[in-house]
Parts: C-alpha cells; structure tokens; sequence
C-alpha cells in the first residue's frame, strides 16, 4: 500500500509518503495526515469483442 | 555549571509529526532495570542492566486545528507509536543528539482545560527501545 502525505506537518504535500520504522500508519491515515494512494493499473483494459452488426434482411 | 538553555530550539515530534510549536517541555527518562550481581567473595554490591523501561513526558498545548495536538495525539492513544526529541533543530551530533523512543506505548490523553487559560494536553509514553543518533542524517 502506497500513501501521499496531505499535511505539511509531515513534508511536502502531494509526495509519497514512506513511513519509518515504529511510525503509526493507521493514525496517521485516520487523522488525515496521509492519504491512501489508489492503486493503478498496468494492465491493458481488455477490449471489447468486435461484432459486426448484423444487416437486416432484405426484403 | 548550567551548559543546556532552553529557549525555542528543541525539536519535538510525535509519529513523525512536528509538534514543536505546539510542545512546552520534554521529559525524557532513560531507565533499566537494575539486577543485583553481587556474588561471595565480593565486598560491595554489583549491579547489571536489566530490561530498559523508558518514557518520555510531553507537554503540549491543546489546539484543535487540523493536523495540529488534537488530530495527532487523539488517533494514537491505546497504541503504539515514536517520538524523537532533539535539543536543537538541524544535524545531528554528539552535541545535539536525537533521543527516540520507538514503539512506546500511549494509554492516557489528559485535557486539561481552565478558565482563563490556554487548554493543555500532558502525555506520558511508556516502553519501547531507546536510541541516541549522533550521526548527521
């Protein structure tokens, strides 16, 4: 799990929070000191199957 | 001779917060156990360190502004957590040492609030392993 710092009690705002050893990460997180970072994706998102549509039958 | 004043330049933190301008004393107490090692044959008694047991008393101002006393203090009581105090902001050295306690224990967070007077909070943090660093980060 990644965290942004969100005080400048902490350092600069919007940097990647790394917590040392014996730091309470979870108080932190609860007191609105860090923000967790949302996890991004570096897989492809799967496309969608090509379906021709299909054409009216003639009449 | 008195050699350490006090004034506005010691360094406090707690979790990895700045609280200094919110801290009015630091207490640190570095302490061990003392077992008896005295043994015959011996004419006076020996003593060895036992298990560490050191605390650190802060005292702070109460303020409840965000990421202030309140938010810091409140979400670590009944946990866990560090606290570094220095003599003096910057490097450090053998003449401005970080004293840290990791892992110490806060169980009590006392308010005090008075009429006519800035509210404060007092904690004690219990336990934990002591360290000095003298080495310049």
């Amino acid at each position: 799990m990644s965290y942004l710092i969100a005080s400048d009690k902490l350092g600069k705002i919007g940097d990647l929070y790394v917590a040392k050893a014996g730091i309470n990460v979870s108080a932190l997180l609860a007191s609105g000191f860090i923000t967790e970072l949302a996890e991004v994706s570096t897989t492809e998102e799967e496309k969608p199957a090509k379906t021709k549509p299909k054409k009216a039958p003639k009449e | 001779m008195a050699t350490s004043t006090y004034l506005s330049t010691p360094v406090t933190t707690v979790n990895g917060i700045d609280l200094t301008d919110q801290c009015t004393g630091a207490t640190v107490n570095i302490n061990y156990d003392q077992l008896e090692a005295t043994s015959f044959g011996d004419a006076s008694r020996k003593y060895v360190a036992g298990l560490g047991s050191h605390s650190i008393t802060l005292d702070f101002y109460a303020s409840f502004a965000a990421s202030e006393t309140w938010a810091t203090l409140s979400t670590l009581v009944g946990t866990s957590t560090t606290i570094t105090v220095q003599p003096v902001a910057g490097s450090e050295s053998a003449t401005n040492p970080k004293m840290t306690l990791t892992g110490c224990f806060i169980a009590t967070l006392p308010i005090v609030n008075a009429l006519g007077a800035l509210g404060t909070i007092s904690i004690t943090a219990n336990g934990g392993v002591y360290t000095t660093d003298i080495t310049p980060a």
